[in-house]
């Protein structure tokens, strides 16, 4: 029942979001976010579900999303006839074949030996979109126009929210498939194969074709993704298929956490905003992206939603209250020293005189303003260390079970 | 008539042989214990039956099917199930995923990716059963990899025993165990394999003595005898290499 409900909610939200924030930037990005996250869930199907560390997922991300753009270029040319619509399949069905091929080969293994064929696949298929330029088009890339084609119930998609609500059909139909893929023999082995290859053979099962399995799946999901791609941006380069892109779906699926279906939706929202609105803001959102990746490796093995999903425990436990004064307590220095911290890196960075930030008047060439934030930040960083105790032992007493009812174990 | 027939097996890591001309017919039913000292290959011989290592020459027949050199999940799939020595279970997934996984395949699942797990009910009951059978029924819930080191056997156990195989190898089932985990793992291994060929390593002889139909001595990748349990305690070869004072001990005790 709570999953029908939770379906519902995802339907929901993904009709009502552009109707909220209907502005151009605000619809843009939504259409970044169903990319992402529909390109996010298949890399998990690879590193969460079936324990294959992929460096080189963009490879089928962008020869789908190539494919997808000759797809429209031969609608423009009336070469072929059909809606627009479907052009996510296009790029699903070519990321499907390229999987098909690569993983004949490279699921033998998993582990290092599987990683690096993957970061080399990746860097042939990146290089080579630099010298075959028929189908990859050079530095340029490949453009088309989504208008052309067959309208689909009267929409031509010369719009961006048009394409939002295209992208989102796609986005639900895609994520349904990827969940019910967990729930079948082969997604269940795939997990089987990830916790202990060995003993999955001796249940009958071949390691190689269970993986194998699961590597197709993820590069037609990702074709898909990619097929999206080229529908809202019209045009694909080498950088949709280079390393960077394969990196940013990495960071995405771990930061939201890989033991969670949702984790890589989480991660896909919060660096798709991160990359659209931080950016805006500072030309340093790279190290700030960095920085979150390092810390949720350290401190956050299971990413957000695993942080998130800690707090079952004190929930059922009714404790979930205890946690919210040391919560608060916590984050008045925490955020303080995060806030004293990016300033000084922002003054470190700048060459104007004087700058803002977030209304707070800076000179980099001041010892006061150097001096004060330097401060504030050892001064927030003392009162957080002492803060941080009785958060944890709030922590504790929140996920102890009591004994008997009112004792104080 | 013999289910599992080994024939002049020979097996070397670099120039060191590990098994050396096994010869060992098993008949259907039997419960067969394979003893021998540390390093006698016990374990290796374990490894060539069920796969996981080639043999260097010789072959093996499993009901009359040569199966050497086979690939694990094909020999698997034939009905030859096995334990190990050191705990081999699925520790991310469930108690119940752990069951159920094992019984994918012999109930006809495959490779498919068109079934549901949810809905297939003969699937989920049979899973249900075979926790009840080994005990685990409260811990279904839980990661398999947070069970204690003798739920964990048992595990380990139910998930050689779900294919319904005709033949198990156990190696070592009750190692590392204190004397009482030990006995109710006895039990329960009796249970689960009532009817079925059982072939198993075993290094504490009070349980090799008492389970066992035959016993086969394995010295340094040879077999010395191969015989009764009440003949291989006078077998003055097997007291001489290896048992006799654990016998005299046993005996005494």
């Amino acid at each position: 029942m709570l999953k029908y409900v939770s379906w519902a909610l995802f339907a929901v939200a993904l009709i009502v979001l552009p109707q909220i924030f209907t502005s151009i930037l605000s619809v843009s990005i939504l259409n970044q976010m169903c990319i992402a996250i529909v390109f996010a869930l298949s890399y998990n199907m690879l590193l969460g579900q079936g324990g294959m560390l992929s460096f080189g997922h963009a490879v089928y991300f962008g020869l789908g999303g190539f494919m997808a753009v000759h797809a429209l270029l031969a609608i423009e040319n009336e070469q072929m006839m059909f809606s627009v619509t479907l052009i996510p399949l296009v790029g699903g069905l070519f990321g499907l074949c390229a999987a098909l091929f690569i993983g004949s080969f490279s699921t033998h293994k998993a582990g290092t030996v599987f990683a690096m064929i993957s970061l080399g696949v990746g860097e042939l298929i990146a290089a080579s979109s630099l010298i075959l330029v028929s189908f990859f088009g050079g530095e340029a890339g490949v453009s088309g126009d989504r208008t052309y084609g067959p309208p689909f119930l009267g929409f031509d998609f010369a719009q961006n929210i048009e394409v939002y609500y295209l992208a989102a059909a796609w986005l639900f139909l895609a994520t349904v498939c990827m969940y019910l893929f967990t729930q079948t023999p082969a997604g269940r082995m795939a997990n089987a194969v990830r916790d202990n290859p060995e003993r999955a053979e001796f249940i009958g099962y071949s390691a190689r074709r269970v993986r194998f399995i699961s590597f197709i799946f993820s590069g037609f999901f990702a074709g898909i993704a990619g097929g999206l791609f080229a529908l809202n941006y019209e045009i694909l380069t080498e950088q949709n298929l280079n390393a960077v892109t394969s990196g940013n779906v990495l960071l995405m699926a771990y930061i939201g956490g890989l033991g969670f279906f949702i984790g890589p939706i989480v991660g896909a929202i919060v660096l798709t905003l991160i990359n659209s609105v931080l950016s805006n803001y500072t030309d340093l959102w790279l190290l700030y992206l960095g920085l979150m990746f390092v810390l949720t490796v350290m401190f956050l093995p299971r990413g957000l939603t695993g942080f998130l999903m800690m707090h079952r425990t004190p929930w059922h436990l009714g404790k979930l209250h205890l946690l919210a004064k040391p919560y608060a307590v916590t984050a008045v220095p925490g955020s303080i020293f995060v806030f004293s911290m990016v300033c000084i890196v922002e003054m470190s960075h700048s060459n104007e005189p004087t700058f803002n930030v977030f209304g707070f008047a800076l000179d980099p060439s001041s010892f006061l303003s150097w001096g004060a934030l330097i401060i504030i930040a050892c001064l927030a960083f003392i009162a957080l260390r002492r803060t941080l105790p009785s958060l944890r032992d709030a922590w504790d007493t929140a996920n102890a079970i009591d004994t008997k009812p009112g004792v104080r174990p | 008539m013999s289910i599992l027939q080994l024939q002049g097996l020979h097996k070397q890591f670099g120039n060191t042989p590990i098994i050396r001309d096994v010869s060992l017919k098993i008949a259907a039913g039997e419960k067969h214990a394979i003893i021998g000292p540390n390093g006698a290959g016990k374990s290796t011989l374990f490894h060539l039956i069920t796969g996981r290592h080639t043999v260097s020459s010789g072959s093996i027949l499993f009901k009359g099917q040569p199966i050497h050199n086979r690939p694990p999940y094909e020999i698997a799939r034939l009905g030859l199930a096995r334990s190990f020595q050191v705990t081999n279970i699925f520790p991310l997934l469930s108690v119940f995923e752990n069951i159920r996984c094992a019984l994918l395949w012999s109930q006809g699942y495959k490779y498919s990716f068109w079934h549901l797990l949810g809905k297939a009910k003969a699937l989920n009951t049979r899973t249900e059963e075979l926790l009840v059978e080994i005990g685990l029924q409260e811990r279904r819930n839980l990661p398999a990899g947070e069970l204690a080191y003798a739920e964990q056997r048992a595990l380990e156990l139910g998930i050689a025993i779900a294919s319904g195989a005709e033949m198990i190898l156990l190696d070592e089932p009750v190692a590392g165990m204190s004397h009482s985990e030990a006995k109710n793992a006895v039990e329960l291994i009796n249970r689960v394999t009532a009817g079925k060929t059982l072939v198993m390593v075993e290094h504490d002889m009070n349980i090799v003595f008492d389970m066992a139909d035959k016993i086969t001595v394995l010295v340094y990748g040879e077999i010395i005898a191969s015989d009764v349990p009440s003949k291989i305690r006078g077998n003055a070869k097997v007291q001489e290499a290896y048992l006799g004072e654990v016998v005299e001990e046993h005996s005494h005790a």
